[in-house]
């Protein structure tokens, strides 16, 4: 019989595997800040621009996350380029959010940001 | 666990049983530590902060009545520090209370007022805003002035620790709580029993007896009509204590005497209804139990209990017997039998029953209990209304000479007597539902199982080759206790006993405020005032109420037989499920 | 597993001094998405505490590393555990306190919105170590988004097995359920809580006895906060050796703080205990905006207490900050520039201890209230000699004589700033002047000498105070000022003198 651990084992290669096919590895990976907070400053209308570009075929693994706690540059969005490693986005809005479809994901370039 | 632990109390060791508070272990080494929210009989509450002593090794202080001791515990009850902050805490509950105390209905009995000076406050230094609620004065029973509240939850935990209403709870936070009814509902719109135990634990007068005193004296003062009081048993056995005389001295012929001074015409006695009770009831029983009728049969006497019952146990209605209480027969009586003996309208007549009693208020009112269209008692005053009235009139309840009842409403066994404390009426009962049913005298007269103080008492009679089995329970908690048993085991008793306040009549929510040494619903204060009744019914020559001369004479002469026609019309009466505001009949929104 | 954060957001100056335990996953993982959670090694302490570990060296463990309570008092955690877990009992209860009242703060709802299943994960070792099947979530309705991912939180781990009976094919079961609570501060105090999952009015009620004897129901019950749950699977996948090793002698571990106030990067941050507040506030708060001066730091929310600025050297743990007269409290963390008056916070702060009192004891009832008098009329400019020693002895009274830990602390803003800020409490009576110019009643406004008579002040009064013709010095009368300002704002020659 197998012990919890191996049984937790074998969980989290399939949660691995299942992660995979979504893309988790092969395509740029957005995260948007979906906490209270986040969605307070903004974030809902941020997600729904992702969520178009997607829908209109922007081949991205999209998702939320929850709050890293900084108050003062929320709403904020994460890319992570597999190759690049994250880049962090704040005070994003409607007008940014359409910038990062573009330059980043699309363009591939990320947009000069002041801090991180 | 040891048998005895040392504790220190202000550098002094004292050898204490262990398991205990540190204000039971201080007390019973002759300390007697403030205290305000603190009752013996209620759950710990540690609310009002006035018992507090230091600990040592604790940062802070404790309060006594909800801190455990320990062995080797040292304990401060009187530092400079400790003092001061008692009195501070209890210069703060008076800032928030009206400054009143000449015209309040506790002068001279307020436990605040008595803590006050206790704690030697002189000065006031942290007065501000006050409280300033609207009095509820909807019920016709108890009055509630949250403006007098002092929060210490005594009310609350009585209303649903000892009595099972749960009508009362904290609502609102910070300085703004209040104790008040579920949504501030108006009390006469409540499941409020009228029991008035509230009343009798409250340190102060946040509740009080609606008081009908000034309608007595209007009532009094009248030429054209013709004025008769009706003295309940428990009365005589607790009035005395207004007046300053220890607890459990029968003042009979004392109250008699000071109502006829108050300008009564004629003065009854409770006491000979509740033999008419008796006979009713005692007949009604064995007629339920010859023709198979519904048991166990329930005594509907305490008027807290009735409207108790018609609210939580309205499926055992038809187990409540039909017979009117004392009180209500009396008046009965008086409007009818006695109007016509001295050939008065009984429109013309005023009928007061003086009460140990605040649910009364509740029944005197009741639609179901008119006498021919009439109330058949007119007011209703509490022993402490009473008490105040003979004190206002300038009468000397002390010194009076005692005077008899009046005929032929005046006269009473024994067992009459007894009503007035826990199982009394089950023991009246028995003594003569025994000789309906053998034909024999009972051998002996005192049903001892049914006496005391246990919340719920059981016993079995044997009548003959029958046995009759039978329990008693007194405040409304022990009887919805016995209730439900009785809900699931409906073949378990013939008879059943319930009273609506601890220790029955004599501990009713009418009865006068304990004085100094003595906490509301104190065990020794009741047992004493019931062996007041005890004494009174050894020492009569009749103890059985069917052996009464004036009943015989009243059956003779007015009603016949018992549970006959005339019976039926003026001594029985039907009760129904009551709903309180905001509950509709099977369930759904209001 | 900890440190993933700074892969993520790089050694920006926000960050780099950070050390995020509790927060670990927060803003990393998809708080909806279990496989995310196991992603990042999540579960894997339950399945390691699972896989043979005892229920005592569970406890040893938690011990060891020496953690404590991060919801106020610093109870020792695993001491509060082996207490349960010796009770015998045919039902015990593991309860998460999620009623975050403290205003300002807001790091229970942060883990819970961003990392749900850390807290369950804790729960569910803790059940496993004092042998108890039954978890309770306890949160304020305020929080709905929280509740939703905890809910959906809790049926994920249910499905994967990681929740419910046999738990990874164990024998250990143990469920949770959510209880919702309607925002009272005082249910976060835990006999508080408990009465209010019963069922009844959220009152504290004497200790003893404790929860851990005769808790929920009156079974043993362990109650620890979010903060402290989301800890427990780092230490015992990490060992305590590594959790003891971050923090000072007597506090373990990291303590997150939301940093609020007159501060530039407001926000939550989670650092080493022993941190020093100067640390917290220039390096990871950037500091002051407006180059204004720094005049105090309010730690611990609504009862805790007032740091002048000349101690934000001292190191931030239960002991420090409890000997200069704050406590660590929940970890709110307020930031008070010059223009800020002391008086003024204090009121502010037992404003909101007052109306939160539950109202049953009576110095935290009436004695606060009071209290909030006295303020009320020295900020007010009707503030009498010996007002300041009337708060102290109120104060005092009601620290040591009231029934929970609401009471007992309410007083701390009011007399730590008395101790460190009596000069202006003084100036507010004596003076009737209100230095940082905060106290509105005790203002005036005066035009001075740089008057042109434009009339702009004139027409911007709404309460037409101001007379003067054109071209001619204004004035304003001071029986008809109501102190709104607007001539201040308005007038463009600073003209109009503020004080």
């Amino acid at each position: 019989m197998k012990t919890p651990l191996e049984l937790l084992t074998d969980k989290k290669n399939a949660a691995a595997e299942r992660l995979k096919e979504k893309g988790y590895l092969s395509k740029k990976r957005v995260y948007i800040g979906m906490a209270t907070c986040e969605i307070a400053a903004g974030s809902k209308e941020v997600m729904a621009e992702f969520e178009a570009a997607k829908k209109q075929g922007l081949d991205i693994y999209l998702s939320q996350k929850g709050c890293a706690g900084r108050c003062h540059v929320e709403p904020t969005v994460e890319v992570v380029d597999p190759e690049k490693g994250p880049v962090l986005y704040t005070k994003v809005d409607a007008k940014k959010a359409k910038e990062i479809i573009q330059k980043h994901l699309i363009g591939g370039e990320p947009l000069a940001e002041g801090e991180k | 666990m040891p048998e005895k632990i040392k504790i220190t109390i202000n550098d002094r060791e004292y050898e204490v049983r262990p398991n205990q508070t540190i204000m039971q272990a201080a007390d019973s080494v002759g300390f007697r530590l403030p205290r305000l929210c603190y009752h013996p009989k209620l759950s710990i509450e540690g609310a009002c902060r006035v018992c507090i002593v230091e600990v040592e090794g604790m940062r802070n202080f404790v309060a006594s009545c909800a801190y455990p001791i320990y062995d080797g515990m040292k304990i401060k009850t009187n530092t400079d520090e400790l003092r001061r902050a008692r009195r501070d805490i209890v210069e703060l509950i008076l800032d928030n209370h009206p400054m009143d105390c000449h015209t309040c209905e506790r002068d001279g009995n307020c436990e605040l007022q008595r803590l006050a000076y206790a704690m030697g406050i002189k000065t006031r230094h942290f007065e501000g805003e006050k409280k300033n609620y609207p009095i509820d004065v909807s019920s016709t029973s108890v009055v509630r002035n949250p403006n007098k509240c002092i929060l210490c939850g005594r009310c609350v935990r009585i209303c649903s620790e000892v009595q099972s209403v749960h009508n009362l709870g904290f609502s609102h936070r910070g300085f703004k709580t209040v104790v008040m009814p579920a949504y501030n509902e108006a009390f006469a719109d409540t499941v409020c029993s009228n029991c008035g135990q509230c009343i009798n634990v409250c340190p102060t007068a946040a509740f009080v007896e609606k008081n009908y005193t000034q309608d007595v004296f209007q009532a009094l003062s009248r030429k054209d009509v013709v004025k008769i009081a009706q003295v309940a048993p428990s009365v005589r056995a607790a009035i005395g204590e207004d007046f300053g005389l220890p607890a459990g001295k029968n003042l009979e012929k004392e109250t008699a005497a000071a109502l006829r001074k108050l300008g009564f015409d004629y003065v009854f006695d409770t006491q000979f209804s509740a033999d008419l009770t008796i006979v009713e009831e005692a007949n009604e029983l064995l007629h339920r139990i010859k023709t198979g009728g519904k048991l166990p049969m329930i005594t509907s006497c305490s008027a807290a209990w009735m409207k108790y019952m018609e609210q939580f146990f309205p499926d055992l209605i038809d187990n409540i017997s039909t017979c009117k209480s004392p009180m209500s027969m009396m008046g009965a009586m008086i409007k009818t039998y006695f109007a016509d003996k001295i050939k008065a309208d009984p429109k013309n007549i005023v009928s007061v029953a003086v009460m140990c009693c605040t649910a009364k208020k509740y029944e005197a009112a009741r639609p179901e209990l008119m006498v021919n269209g009439m109330r058949g008692v007119d007011h209703m005053i509490t022993t402490r209304e009473a008490s105040w009235m003979i004190k206002s009139a300038g009468i000397d309840l002390v010194n009076i000479k005692g005077e008899e009842f009046d005929e032929p409403l005046g006269m009473s066994s024994g067992a009459g007597t007894i009503f007035g404390a826990t199982g009394g009426v089950m023991e009246a009962a028995i003594r003569t539902a025994y000789e309906l049913y053998t034909g024999k005298e009972m051998p002996d007269l005192d049903v001892k199982a049914v006496r005391g103080l246990k919340g719920i008492k059981e016993g079995a009679v044997m009548m003959g080759d029958k046995e009759i089995r039978v329990a008693v329970a007194h405040g409304l908690g022990n009887a919805a206790e016995l209730l439900q048993e009785v809900r699931k085991n409906p073949d378990k008793y013939h008879f059943i006993e319930v009273m609506g306040c601890p220790g029955g009549c004599v501990g009713g929510g009418g009865q006068p405020y304990v004085g100094l040494n003595c906490v509301p619903l104190d065990e020794n204060l009741l047992r004493k005032r019931a062996e007041a009744l005890y004494n009174a019914d050894r020492n009569r020559k009749i103890r059985k109420s069917h052996e009464n001369p004036d009943i015989k004479r009243i059956y003779k002469e007015f009603l016949g037989e018992p549970l006959g026609k005339k019976s039926h019309e003026l001594l029985h009466t039907h009760y129904k499920q009551h709903y309180p505001q905001g509950i509709i009949p099977g369930g759904g929104k209001c | 597993m900890h440190n993933r954060s700074l892969e993520v957001f790089g050694k920006a100056g926000y960050f780099n001094s950070q050390l995020r335990i509790a927060l670990r996953n927060c803003g990393i993982i998809d708080p909806g998405d279990l496989d995310d959670y196991l992603n990042v090694r999540g579960f894997e302490a339950l399945a390691k505490v699972l896989s043979g570990i005892k229920s005592e060296a569970v406890i040893a463990e938690i011990k060891r590393s020496g953690l404590r309570g991060r919801g106020g008092a610093g109870f020792g955690t695993g001491l509060k555990w082996e207490l349960v877990a010796r009770e015998k009992s045919d039902q015990k209860y593991v309860i998460c306190n999620a009623d975050e009242g403290d205003p300002g703060a807001f790091m229970d709802r942060s883990i819970i919105e961003g990392d749900p299943f850390s807290v369950l994960e804790g729960m569910a070792i803790a059940g496993y170590a004092v042998g108890s099947d039954k978890g309770i979530v306890y949160i304020r309705a305020e929080y709905p988004l929280a509740i939703k991912r905890l809910e959906k939180a809790i049926e994920a781990a249910r499905k994967q097995n990681l929740l419910g009976k046999d738990i990874l094919s164990s024998g250990f079961s143990f469920d949770i359920e959510i209880r919702l609570g309607a925002g009272a501060f005082v249910c976060g105090e835990e006999t508080a809580l408990m009465q209010s999952i019963e069922g009844h009015r959220g009152m504290p009620r004497p200790r003893p006895p404790y929860p851990s004897a005769s808790g929920l129901f009156c079974k043993p019950t362990l109650i620890n906060n979010v903060e402290t749950w989301a800890n427990v699977p780092v230490i015992v996948v990490e060992g305590a050796e590594w959790f003891s090793s971050v923090g000072t002698e007597k506090s373990k571990g990291t303590k997150v703080f939301a940093l609020a106030g007159k501060i530039n990067n407001t926000g939550l941050v989670e650092v080493p205990m022993g941190t020093t507040l100067r640390h917290v506030i220039y390096d990871i708060g950037g500091g002051i905006p407006g180059s204004k001066k720094l005049k105090a730091v309010q730690t611990g929310g609504p009862s805790g207490g007032c740091i002048p600025a000349d101690l934000i050297d001292t190191p931030i743990d239960y002991e420090s900050l409890g000997k200069i007269g704050s406590i660590m409290g929940s970890g709110g963390m307020i930031v008070i520039d010059e223009d800020s008056c002391m008086v003024s916070i204090a009121k502010f702060f037992l404003e909101f201890t007052q109306s939160e009192s539950c109202g049953k004891c009576t110095p935290c009832r009436e004695g606060t209230k009071r209290m909030l008098e006295i303020l009320t009329r020295i900020t007010e400019g009707q503030g009498k000699e010996g007002d300041i020693e009337k708060l102290e002895r109120l104060g005092n009274m009601i620290k040591k004589s009231s029934l929970c830990g609401l009471g007992q602390s309410a007083p701390n803003p009011v007399l730590s700033t008395i101790r460190y800020f009596r000069n202006e409490y003084e100036d507010h009576i004596k003076n009737k002047k209100c230095t940082a110019g905060a106290c509105e009643k005790m203002l005036s406004y005066v035009i001075n000498d740089k008057c042109i008579g434009c009339g702009a002040c004139k027409r911007a009064c709404p309460v037409n105070a101001i007379s003067g013709s054109t071209k001619q010095k204004h004035l304003i009368n001071q029986d008809l000022c109501t102190k709104c300002g607007e001539c201040y704002k308005t007038c463009k020659f600073s003209a109009i003198d503020k004080g």
